[in-house]
């Protein structure tokens, strides 16, 4: 046997996500143009039978069109197919240099990004070739409000999130954007949230006094962040183990992990969405590092009942 | 996966990830099996891990026993066994002192 590979040489699939009209496209057109990604492969999911966007890339990049379905339920199928026939072109590649070493999938204006990263993971060929890098959600800061009003799947959105965008922030009070992203951080406490006008980056209104808005109803308790420390002497192994009953248990409530944890082969990068971890990536050691910290993000979460049973798999296995 | 050579190889479970020498591999192996247990014994199952065998031996008390690939499998498959969920923040667990 080789020595598991985890995600070293896999095709980076970055999700870039949205509520319909969050200004997807045309962020995506001025990042491709700012040279934010480097020789991406897209993937250009509309949920309409009539396609228009892929009309706007197809000069510059190869562009693979998902039209007629939605790639988190509908065209589920559609977006796993090319996503295996692209690791598959790169497969044949006869070196490095022929290699796409990176997708960015535009997903629907009605994709949930944690569902796609579910499908991801259950697929058998793309465990193997796939490393979804990161997801990047767009807001619309003039309807963004609105939308988390009156949409449950705006939220399931945001909640996906590793980074969030506000668009058309000068469109908006600035007052009204400061609720907007006090707003968010509820619902999205790990992400970071950044604001660009039509793709060029702006500064943020101070939203430090801003109160929340009222969200749609939803009758599911809110999202909260807990900070757990791991006990002393609880080695990593035995921390994976407990993480992973823990997921499977408790998947639905929990949102997001994150942290970092030493292990013999150097500090691990974990990241989770609900009950998918992505394969831990080895981080360079820096003095910043909070090691042995693990951020859960999401419903429910008992801090003290985590705590205890953390503890309870540290203590001397009898 | 070629059953021969095993290329390419597996992605393995993310739970394996951390142990860069065939050494660590297995010591985690063993350490896996045993945190496990810890949790499992609360639903009167344990896990072995023999480093022989691929895969984690689950055993129930009337010794039904069953191989699993990976720790998702571990605790669906435990669950099926136990006749109830797996959960690390039940009473049944942290009560079980």
């Amino acid at each position: 046997m080789t020595t598991p590979d985890f995600g070293a040489d896999r095709l980076k699939l970055v999700l870039v996500g949205g509520y319909l009209g969050a200004g997807k496209s045309t962020w995506l057109r001025h990042q491709l143009y700012a040279g934010t990604f480097q020789a991406p492969h897209l993937i250009i999911n509309e949920a309409a039978e009539l396609a228009v966007d892929d009309a706007i890339f197809a000069d510059r990049y190869p562009v693979t069109l998902l039209s007629g379905g939605c790639a988190c339920c509908d065209g589920r199928e559609a977006l796993l197919t090319a996503l295996r026939q692209l690791c598959d072109q790169r497969s044949r590649a006869a070196g490095p240099q022929g290699r796409t070493s990176l997708a960015v999938l535009e997903t629907s204006g009605l994709a949930d990004p944690g569902a796609i990263a579910q499908a991801l993971r259950a697929d058998p060929m793309l465990a193997f070739h796939l490393a979804l890098s990161e997801t990047i959600v767009l807001v619309d800061a003039q309807n963004g409000a609105a939308q988390l009003a009156s949409e449950p799947l705006g939220r399931a959105q945001i909640e996906a999130a590793d980074r969030l965008v506000l668009t058309k922030t000068d469109l908006a009070a600035p007052d009204d954007t400061a609720r907007l992203i006090a707003t968010l951080r509820r619902l999205a406490p790990g992400a970071a949230i950044t604001a660009d006008i039509r793709g060029e980056a702006t500064a943020l209104p101070d939203a430090i006094d801003a109160a929340p808005l009222p969200l749609a109803k939803d009758d599911r308790a809110p999202i909260q962040p807990v900070q757990i420390t791991l006990p002393e002497g609880l080695d990593w192994a035995a921390f994976a183990v407990w993480l992973s009953a823990l997921l499977t248990a408790h998947g639905n409530d929990i949102v997001r992990v994150k942290g970092t944890v030493q292990t013999p082969a150097g500090r691990l990068l974990l990241q989770g969405i609900r009950t998918h971890v992505q394969p831990p990536e080895i981080l360079p050691d820096s003095d910043l590092a909070r090691d042995g910290t693990i951020v859960l993000i999401g419903r429910n979460i008992d801090a003290e009942r985590i705590t205890r049973s953390i503890t309870r798999f540290a203590a001397p296995l009898l | 996966m070629c059953s021969s050579c095993g290329f390419p190889s597996a992605p393995g479970h993310w739970t394996e990830a951390g142990a860069p020498t065939p050494g660590d591999r297995m010591r985690a192996r063993f350490r896996r099996a045993q945190a496990a247990s810890v949790l499992l014994q609360a639903y009167g199952l344990t896990a072995r891990d023999d480093g022989a065998v691929p895969g984690v031996q689950l055993s129930s008390r009337t010794g039904a026993t069953q191989i699993v690939p990976d720790f998702d499998a571990v605790w669906t498959e435990a669950a099926r066994m136990a006749g109830q969920p797996i959960d690390p923040l039940s009473d049944r667990f942290l009560d079980d002192a």
